[in-house]
């Protein structure tokens, strides 16, 4: 048995190919689209998943907000002290934080007011506090993220940035630098500022807190000292990392669930396209086969020069379609397809999708592709292949 | 059920499978009826055509079988992420009931099919064709054990729970165990390795005599002797860890994917030995496959022993 | 070396308009002999080639080709056969006139693998015997019908075929490419190869190196 590659054969499929452009044309056009949208919407998804299990894993493991006739208050300060007597907590913070509406730009920026001395809930906000030089006495600065500068340059805010507080007046405060966190997600629309300016800008009481992060000592314990709180504090709701973690996932599964719904039924489509396609013979065609076989060629001969042809398309396709979607989503970020999926985009500033090289994805888009395209042509070849020849001598 | 986009890519090869496998069956089964090489009917010319198409369904099933097999323990691989307790693929399989079997099926199935398509090639060398009857009455069989892998497979996807905590690796394969892998830590770790040496040198005598079955008995011993000694022995080198013996651990990118070489080796040496015994014919072949089965198994016995090497190399010890 | 037995071809056995193409023929063919078989239309001599070719069966007789039974023959065998023994020039030449001259000369050898070395040399032997080297890159279809039928020639004898069989080779051709093609038939004798040509062109009656002319009417041999 000779493993050597045939050339002639290959080169006898590709000018079959070409000889049928039509046709060929059409279905090569279609394949690629297919492998394009599925590969795309892969990376995609693959790129916010990483983006979202590091937001998750930076998240707080537990989150404790006041209830009042359903919906959130500010907490007081001082339950903070009691939690941190519970057993198996390690740390709690206070945190202020919330959405001020930029109606200039029309966007959302997420603000968060932190104090030098206290533990920082977050390691970016470490780096941030340590990095700033903070002028003594001025607490009035902000450090935002690179978003957040763009959209302020962009409305000629350059050193410093007017917010409007409740009752009208304006609060003056001056940029003291950016900084780049470990997600796009984060760093977009952040800004940070001292947590007097914030009560300052919202007009907050001194003593009350956004909500209240729990560090605890042993991960496994999260859950158990998350229903004692609820048990000491009634009037709270206490969430815990994995609460969220399972929550962005649903929504996230059945996002690209209903995709690859959408891509079966399409699929499906395209293969009986295919299979109608190879199935139709021109006279021209059967003629051809009946010259190869009158020649010497066998049905096994015919068989492999349909299959080079049909993995020849295939694979041209499952390569070219996987470019094409390398070059949309990881150059120009995916437009229209990323609103889709991160579907919060027009409020807050977009982000770019960080690239993540997943060789199992491109298997994954290569067996939904080649194998059922190459599937779908075997019944058309085989008939092909086991015409009978002496129609050529007629 | 976890209808992860992999878990829809393998169920849509797998439907594709059954359509196709259910035709070359009912082929299958007109053909060994029917068939009649010296007869001139119609009906003779008309399975000739049939048999092409059933031929190639058939190695169509396997060629992509195989690269998907490897993408199904991927498959595994990732989903130990999910589940609770697996490490790897090992917690996968042990997550359901069907795991196992499931497993072995696949891999029985793939020698089958290798060994469908020898007798293939050499059936379709003759003019007389005369192995057809029997090739499409052995497929008539393998068709039931590749309908049972795809049950299993439809089973156990649609019964892991993630939320239910399994086993990891580490407690499966050790000898404190109470599955029936946990016999093979009790035997004496000189007396396996002496064992699995010995049995590649028994293959490599046999080649040198040509006693072909008793090349074929000690392939298949091979299967078990390098995958005992591979969990037992080899494996720990290869985690450099002594308390870590799990097969299929070493799939990972952790540890450069090396456990698909490791098992293609083993694949390759195996099935062209087991076949020697079953192609009659075309003797040229047979040396061939001596050959083949000897490089792979001796490349096979190479690649495991450098890891203990290479780490006695390093680190002056044993583990 | 070809014996054709007893044989009978019908088409449409089971249809109304069954047709009885060739009723028990019997006939020997030497190595080496050029044998004309000639006979009006619907005579039945391309029958006759294609069972010889093994491209059709005969409904009952046999075909025996150097000791082999090669009307019994399973398709991929037929095509083996074919490759390896019978150059066949078709009446309509049967080239894909999309392809170059050497993709269509080269067209036999394509399933074999050979290499690239193997296959050129195959290939300046027939182009050069049979004069068309020169245009050996130029598309089929935009070829004279002469030159068309030498490539048709050169591809039959690419495989050194020891049969040639030739179904109206001069249907489309004029006198003086006819006469062209009787010197490729002197070549071909020559070369010692057996030649059987179905026509009937009265040109190819009476010519000094055939050796035998066959009469078929309503498909029997009658002379
Ligand atoms: N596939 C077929 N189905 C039915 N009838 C056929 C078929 N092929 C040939 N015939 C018939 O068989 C008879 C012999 O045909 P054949 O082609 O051998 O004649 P011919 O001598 O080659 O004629 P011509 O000189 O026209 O080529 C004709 O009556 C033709 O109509
Ligand atoms: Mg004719």
């Amino acid at each position: 048995m000779k493993n050597k590659i045939n050339i002639y054969l290959i080169e006898y499929a590709i000018n079959s190919i070409l000889r049928q452009k039509a046709k060929n044309f059409f279905i090569v056009f279609v394949f690629i689209l297919l492998i394009f949208l599925l590969t795309s919407i892969f990376f995609i998804t693959n790129s916010i998943k990483y983006e979202l299990e590091t937001t998750v894993d930076s998240l707080p493991q537990i989150i404790v907000q006041k209830i009042k006739a359903g919906r959130q208050y500010d907490i007081d300060e001082n339950v903070v002290d009691q939690l941190i007597k519970i057993e198996g907590v390690k740390d709690v913070v206070s945190r202020v934080w919330g959405y001020y509406y930029f109606a200039n730009a029309g966007v959302n920026f997420s603000i968060v007011g932190l104090n030098e001395y206290e533990n920082q809930y977050k390691n970016s906000f470490k780096k941030i506090i340590q990095n700033v030089e903070l002028e003594k006495g001025n607490t009035s600065f902000m450090v935002m993220g690179q978003g957040v500068q763009k959209v302020l340059n962009e409305n000629y805010y350059d050193k410093y940035f007017n917010f409007i507080r409740p009752n009208g007046t304006l609060k003056k405060v001056n940029f003291a630098g950016t900084f780049d966190a470990d997600t796009e997600l984060e760093s977009n629309d952040v800004i940070v500022v001292s947590k007097d300016t914030f009560r300052d800008i919202f007009d907050m009481d001194e003593n009350k807190a956004t909500d209240i992060v729990v560090k605890v000592s042993n991960p496994k314990e999260i859950s158990m000292i998350a229903s004692k709180i609820k048990l000491i504090y009634p009037d709270t709701r206490v969430i815990t990392s994995d609460d969220l973690k399972v929550s962005y996932q649903n929504i996230f599964d059945y996002k690209s669930g209903v995709f690859l719904a959408i891509f079966i039924i399409s699929l499906f489509t395209f293969f009986i396209i295919i299979y109608d396609k190879s199935s139709g013979l021109t006279s021209e065609e059967k003629r051809e086969i009946g010259i190869l076989k009158a020649i010497g060629w066998k049905i096994d001969d015919v068989l492999k020069e349909k299959f080079y042809e049909s993995f020849i398309i295939s694979s041209f396709s499952y390569i070219f379609g996987v470019g094409l979607s390398f070059i949309y989503v990881y150059i120009f970020h995916a437009p229209l397809l990323q609103n889709i999926f991160t579907g919060y985009s027009q409020l807050k500033t977009s982000f770019e999708l960080p690239f993540i090289f997943d060789i199992q994805t491109l298997f994954l888009v290569f067996f939904l592709s080649v194998p059922s395209y190459i599937g779908a042509t075997i019944i058309p070849s085989w008939r092909i292949a086991t015409l009978e020849a002496d129609e050529v001598i007629r | 059920m976890i209808l992860s986009p992999e878990i829809l890519a393998i169920l849509i090869l797998d439907f594709i499978f059954i359509f196709f496998a259910i035709i070359a069956f009912i082929l299958s089964i007109k053909i060994f009826l029917g068939w009649d090489a010296n007869s001139t009917t119609k009906k003779q010319y008309r399975l000739e055509k049939q048999s092409f198409l059933t031929a190639i369904i058939i190695k169509y099933i396997f060629i992509v079988k195989v690269p998907l097999f490897l993408f199904f323990i991927f498959t595994l691989d990732k989903m130990s992420n999910v589940i609770i307790g697996a490490m790897c693929a090992a917690g996968v399989v042990d997550a359901t009931p069907y795991g196992i079997y499931l497993f072995i099926f696949k891999i029985m199935n793939l020698y089958f099919f290798g060994y469908w398509l020898v007798i293939h090639n050499e059936d379709i060398k003759y003019e007389t064709q005369p192995y057809t009857r029997l090739k499409f009455g052995i497929f008539i069989g393998i068709f039931f054990l590749f309908i049972v892998e795809l049950i299993l497979e439809w089973l156990m996807f649609s019964s892991i729970n993630i939320d239910k905590m399994v086993s990891c690796c580490g407690t499966l394969y050790s000898s404190s165990s109470t599955s029936s892998i946990s016999i093979i830590f009790h035997i004496n770790k000189t007396l396996l390795l002496s064992i699995f040496y010995g049995n590649f040198l028994f293959i490599y005598i046999f080649y040198l005599l040509r006693k072909k079955y008793l090349f074929v008995i000690a392939n298949i011993l091979f299967i078990l002797t390098a995958i005992s000694s591979l969990i037992v022995f080899f494996g720990t080198y290869i985690y450099e860890l002594p308390t870590h013996h799990c097969p299929f651990c070493f799939l990972q990118s952790d540890y450069y994917y090396v456990g698909y070489l490791i098992y293609t080796l083993l694949f390759i040496g195996t099935f062209y030995g087991i076949i020697t015994g079953f192609v009659e014919k075309s003797k040229g072949n047979k040396i061939e496959n001596y050959k083949i089965s000897v490089i792979f198994n001796f490349l096979y016995v190479i690649l495991v022993s450098l890891y203990p090497i290479i780490f006695y190399i390093k680190n002056g010890v044993w583990l | 070396m070809i014996e054709l037995k007893n044989i009978t071809k019908i088409y449409g056995i089971n249809t109304n308009n069954k047709v009885i193409a060739l009723e028990d023929i019997n006939l020997k063919i030497k190595e080496g002999e050029l044998v004309v078989l000639r006979g009006a239309s619907g005579s039945g001599k391309s029958t006759i080639l294609s069972l010889i070719a093994a491209l059709s069966k005969p409904s009952s007789g046999e075909v025996i080709v150097d000791n082999k039974r090669i009307s019994k023959l399973q398709d991929n065998f037929a095509s083996i056969y074919r490759r390896d023994n019978i150059g066949f020039v078709f009446q309509k030449y049967n080239l894909i006139s999309t392809l170059s001259v050497k993709e269509n000369i080269i067209l036999p050898l394509v399933p074999l693998n050979l290499d690239v070395k193997d296959v050129e040399d195959k290939l300046s032997v027939v182009t050069k015997r049979f004069n068309i080297a020169h245009k050996e890159n130029t598309i089929v279809r935009n070829l004279s019908g002469g030159e068309q039928q030498r490539v048709a020639i050169a591809r039959a004898n690419i495989n050194n075929p020891k049969i040639i069989l030739a179904d109206e080779p001069t249907a489309n051709l004029d006198e003086k490419l006819s006469l062209n093609f009787i010197d490729i038939l002197k070549e071909l004798k020559k070369l010692n190869k057996t030649i059987i040509i179905a026509t009937h062109d009265p040109l190819f009656f009476g010519l000094d190196f055939v050796d035998r002319e066959l009469k078929i009417h309503n498909g029997k041999i009658i002379s």
